[in-house]
């Protein structure tokens, strides 16, 4: 569904690559989470998913990216919306501000598609639903708390039935509750299974908590590929300039300490924590 | 920009229901015949039989009398005052001292005044019975370019939070002891530094949402639907038509009224 | 220099009455957060700390200071004020003369301006940077020089506004770690936040508000086990406690350490 081959990607007053010799292959319906310190390449990473890099920024690409069979540098930003969504963490960017209602706001996008207005009309009372924003559809979005201008953000996109979803943090701007319910929306996504997502993040207990698989960017490099409970266990994340959830410190404070087994796994939830622990 | 629709007075009116693009024409209609008539008080005419009954019609006169009299009157007295008293030659009408009021500058000013009356009650007669939204769907439809369409929406919307962000600025100045209270001078030069943070932060938000926009296959050519849908009749695409013509019929009029002096010579 | 909050309370001119009879105590040198859903006033009540926001009934002083009797712009002497949005306080071109204006303004010398500067940049660890244009930099490198800007400053009480938001492990670890500092110089440390990890590990006093008023205030190591009551405003406990709590251990660790300690005592 997603390939990067050989990916290398300068901004156009960059003095170090953005991206560097990145390749990637991501299966249909996979949701894989990208992690990463801080210009590591992260959102970088994301605008190449949706073609916004190099469309949008302009720069150096090399390499190929193709999502969905369709080869994003060589075409345009239009073929490319529809086939792929974006959302990234500021809610009230993403909000067109010329709509005056949640339901038109998020009919926005089909408008574009030229969608029929009988086909429209259920496929936003379907979304409304799976984002749990159906009693607010005649609100105006900007009397949305952040959390729910950002599920509403994610319904106008899922909305146009995307093959794939790329979340650029989509929850650093919202308090607790908020993650929380963005977090469940994606949940059901990667339980659903029909689109691909990816997803970069910062908090990793959540990437723990629902990821298939999670790929970590060094400098603009792939430095690490595999299973959620691996990497985030890894002794090499500090390396990368992350740090493991409390649980896994805890688990290896313990193992230090001699009051467990240095050979058992470490957790990086909070149930394996006290499975762990117990 | 109070209300979530701009300026929009919500009502269940004949005057709401109708097509948008029959509001437009009847406002557009009633400036230029207000404008194209001769005689002073034409525009004030057209005020009265054109403007205020429809405002009546649509709950909307109180709001409409008020808000134009209150934008228009400054600009009024100002006119009064300098076609009054700097009229070039012409009849004097009163003597103020070293100045002379003078009959065709009041005049000037009456008519003058009375263009702008019904251009400003036309505009907010139109704004205050017709959602912008559908007010720009209907141009759209004739053909108005979707980019404009989202200019003039999406700045109903975000210019309020524009001023909380203004505000929001100053707010955080102040706290690193940016002194805004006291003399004209002293607060004036205190938002100086405000620019810059206004400007730069606003561009930075422009190119997230130019993304989003993209996204929602915005930049799509070729034709698109809408969930919203309005209401037109064959009677009021009649009556545009007829105001169109009428609107021709007064311009060839006033062209002839000009021209015709020419030939006769 | 002592922080001291009367029976405040203040509404809106809207209307909207966002603070019901709040009164705190904060003496000099403490380090206190304030968490609480959104919409429970935190904000609004820490504006009333350096005037901004001045209250409807009740008074706010700091030191021999009532807030209603001096301008927002003299009590940046005082009381310095990290807002949540790096790009709504930014206005220099330059990072060094950005880190410079809040001092400037507070009538510093320029030898002052100069060291303070400096300091506070090798603080948040940009010296580098220091000619650079604030917006070439990263959202969150914009956010460190708000924080630069505050500290060289070097007011007696500093508030932080979500300082955690947007950074990733070195960033929160350096933001904690001047905190610390802040802590080390006995200089009183305000911060709201949603990172209740962040706040268990370096604050002393957690404030609960729900609704305009204080629902708890206390010692961290008390206030965050209370699951059910800060879960009426939207708060999870921190991680540790969490799982001690899931663990059935008697203490509450706010650190590792902490909770090492508490399983070999087992």
């Amino acid at each position: 569904m997603i390939r990067l081959s050989d990916v290398t990607y300068s901004y156009p007053r960059g003095t170090a690559p953005a991206l560097s010799d990145l390749s990637l292959e991501i299966p249909a319906g996979q949701f894989c989470a990208v992690i990463g310190a801080n210009g590591a390449g992260k959102t970088t990473l994301c605008a190449t998913l949706a073609g916004f890099v190099p469309h949008f920024y302009r720069g150096d690409l090399s390499g190929d990216v193709t999502v969905a069979g369709i080869n994003l540098p060589l075409s345009s930003p239009a073929e490319i919306a529809g086939t792929v969504g974006l959302v990234f963490s500021n809610p009230f960017n993403q909000i067109t501000g010329a709509r005056f209602s949640v339901r038109e706001e998020v009919a926005f996008g089909l408008e574009n598609m030229a969608v029929p207005v009988a086909e429209m009309e259920s496929r936003i009372e379907e979304i409304l639903r799976f984002v749990g924003l159906e009693g607010l559809a005649d609100r105006s979005p900007f009397a949305l708390s952040g959390g729910q201008q950002q599920r509403l953000a994610i319904a106008s996109v899922l909305v146009m039935r995307p093959k794939v979803i790329v979340l650029d943090e989509p929850t650093s701007q919202l308090d607790p509750v908020g993650s929380r319910e963005v977090f469940t929306v994606l949940r059901d996504l990667a339980a659903a299974d029909d689109a691909t997502v990816f997803l970069a993040e910062q908090k990793l207990e959540w990437v723990a908590a629902f990821a298939d698989r999670v790929i970590v960017l060094h400098q603009g490099r792939l430095v690490a590929d595999g299973l959620p409970a691996e990497i985030l266990a890894s002794p090499d994340l500090e390396r990368y300039g992350l740090e493991p959830t409390r649980y896994t410190q805890a688990a290896r404070a313990a193992q230090a300490a001699g009051l467990r087994h240095a050979d058992a796994p470490l957790p990086v939830t909070l149930e394996q924590a006290v499975e762990f622990f117990s | 920009m109070s209300g979530r629709y701009g300026l929009y007075v919500e009502r269940q009116t004949e005057i709401h229901r109708l097509h948008p693009l029959t509001k437009l024409v009847y406002v557009l209609a009633c400036l230029l015949v207000g404008w194209l008539i001769p005689g002073a008080w034409s525009p004030y005419f057209v005020l009265l039989i054109g403007i205020v009954p429809v405002a009546l019609a649509g709950g909307v006169l109180p709001q409409v009398f008020r808000n134009t009299v209150k934008t228009v009157a400054p600009f009024a007295l100002s006119l009064f005052i300098i076609q009054g008293l700097f009229w070039t030659g012409g009849t004097v009408v009163q003597q103020l001292g070293p100045f002379s009021l003078k009959a065709e500058g009041l005049w000037f000013a009456v008519r003058g005044t009375g263009r702008i009356l019904v251009a400003v009650s036309g505009f907010l007669f139109l704004n205050y019975t017709t959602r912008s939204d559908e007010l720009m769907l209907a141009l759209s439809q004739k053909g108005l370019p979707n980019s404009i369409s989202y200019v003039v929406l999406s700045t109903i919307q975000i210019v309020p939070r524009f001023q909380q962000k203004a505000n929001t600025i100053l707010d955080a100045q102040r706290s690193r002891g940016l002194e805004t209270e006291g003399s004209f001078l002293v607060r004036t030069r205190a938002l100086l530094p405000m620019v810059l943070p206004l400007l730069l932060g606003s561009i930075v938000d422009i190119d997230e949402r130019a993304i989003a926009l993209e996204v929602r296959a915005f930049g799509r050519q070729g034709p698109r639907t809408s969930l919203l849908t309005l209401r037109d009749t064959a009677g009021q695409r009649g009556a545009r038509w007829l105001m169109a013509l009428a609107v021709v019929v007064v311009i060839g009029w006033r062209l002839w009224l000009w021209l015709a002096p020419r030939f006769a010579a | 220099m002592n922080l001291i909050i009367d029976d405040v309370s203040f509404t809106y001119p809207a209307g909207a009455e966002a603070l019901r009879g709040i009164s705190l105590h904060i003496s000099e040198g403490e380090a206190v957060a304030i968490v609480g859903e959104n919409g429970a006033g935190k904000t609004t009540l820490v504006k009333h700390f350096n005037g901004l926001l001045k209250p409807t009934r009740g008074r706010v002083t700091v030191g021999d200071w009532d807030t209603r009797t001096q301008s927002v712009a003299r009590m940046a002497a005082r009381v310095g004020y990290v807002f949540q949005n790096p790009d709504d306080q930014i206005v220099e071109r330059t990072v060094a003369d950005e880190v410079a204006f809040g001092p400037r303004r507070l009538g510093q010398s320029e030898a002052d301006v100069a060291a303070n500067s400096a300091a506070a940049l090798a603080m948040v660890e940009l010296s580098e940077e220091a000619q650079t244009h604030p917006y070439d930099l990263s959202a969150p490198q914009r956010k460190l020089v708000t924080l630069a800007s505050v500290l060289a400053m070097r007011t007696p009480i500093v508030i932080f506004d979500e300082p955690t938001m947007g950074q990733d492990a070195r960033g929160v670890a350096l933001i904690g770690a001047i905190i610390e500092e802040l802590k080390r110089e006995k200089r009183t440390v305000i911060i709201i936040t949603h990172d209740i990890d962040f706040c268990a590990a370096h604050f002393e006093r957690v404030v609960a508000m729900a609704d305009g008023r204080v629902l708890i205030d206390g010692p961290a190591a008390d206030v965050l086990t209370r699951a059910d009551l800060l879960a009426t405003t939207n708060v999870e406990p921190p991680q540790l406690i969490r799982l001690a709590q899931a663990l059935g251990l008697s203490a509450a660790p706010l650190t590792i350490d902490g909770l090492i300690a508490n399983l070999q005592g087992q």
